[in-house]
């Protein structure tokens, strides 16, 4: 059965994600081909890594003077909206037919440690094309002051049959 | 020194999909779906095995642009639709290009292909503000 149309336009959220110091880096590690541990592992940051993603004192003589999260870091919070739309029982998607086909970002400032994000999202499109119902979430996600971070386009592709 | 930038500049990225790497992006990230961390789970969706979460291959080929960029926090923006799967033990080049360069934002086309030569992401567009 194809999604309807009619939820064009449901919201989600506010969600609030208080960004860690130690889970940004975490993050960082773990996209750069690492391990996402700061202390059991040992094995460190990866190679390349930018040391302003990691690296306290290098951080510290940043413009930011402080680490700040990978732009795709902004995936943990603000994927909130349409994590929920996709589980949403009112849709009614079967997630085994479900992938994520097509995703967009835009950054607008970097996440600090202590910044307080609050994200929220909307149903901005759902149509049909060639046997798979396409369904848009937009996500915008600010810090607590009130400063847009980054917001995002993410769209799940659900197959019919 | 000030590094320069202009029109037709290339870059590349080699990241290696290697057998913890979904599990570890997961806890990164929180995306636990069992397609990613369970291979009996990929199996059974018809995927062959676990697969790497598409938001991961986007961070690299994000990563590609930070590298070229030099500076994480000027990327402005990305684009990607998620054309293939990445299986574990894969390994996926990213090549970029620079396209364009005006009123201080730059942009980059980047190709993602496996080692057979597949893209695994198409159309994708990173932005920059310089």
């Amino acid at each position: 059965m194809a999604l309807d149309k009619k939820h064009i336009g449901k919201k989600y959220g506010p969600f609030t994600y208080e960004a860690g110091r130690e889970k940004m880096r975490e993050f960082a590690y773990a996209v750069g081909g690492s391990v996402p541990s700061m202390s059991f592992s040992g094995v460190g940051p990866p190679d390349g890594l930018h040391p302003w993603l990691h690296d306290l004192e290098a951080a510290k003589a940043s413009p930011f003077g402080t680490i700040i999260g990978l732009p795709t870091f902004a995936v943990v919070f603000a994927l909130a909206p349409f994590g929920q739309a996709v589980m949403d029982p009112e849709l009614g998607i079967d997630l085994s037919k479900l992938v994520h086909g097509e995703q967009e970002f835009e950054f607008y400032a970097p996440v600090k440690p202590g910044d307080v994000m609050t994200t929220t999202g909307v149903i901005t499109d759902i149509f049909t094309k060639a046997g798979k119902d396409f369904l848009e979430v937009k996500s915008e996600s600010k810090n607590q002051r009130h400063e847009l971070v980054v917001t995002g386009t993410w769209t799940a592709v659900i197959r019919l049959k | 020194m000030t590094k320069t930038f202009a029109i037709g500049d290339t870059f590349t990225l080699v990241r290696t999909c290697d057998r913890y790497r979904p599990i570890y992006y997961a806890a990164a990230s929180g995306d636990f779906n069992p397609i990613h961390i369970d291979p009996e789970a990929g199996q059974s969706a018809g995927l062959g095995g676990n697969i790497l979460q598409g938001l991961c291959t986007l961070s690299w080929a994000v990563d590609a642009w930070i590298a070229y960029l030099g500076d994480p926090s000027k990327v402005s923006k990305v684009r990607v639709r998620f054309s293939r799967p990445v299986a574990v033990d894969d390994v996926v080049t990213f090549t970029g290009k620079v396209v364009s360069l005006e009123n201080g934002i730059i942009a980059a086309e980047i190709s993602a292909t496996n080692q057979r030569g597949d893209d695994v992401l198409k159309g994708a567009r990173v932005e920059g503000r310089l």
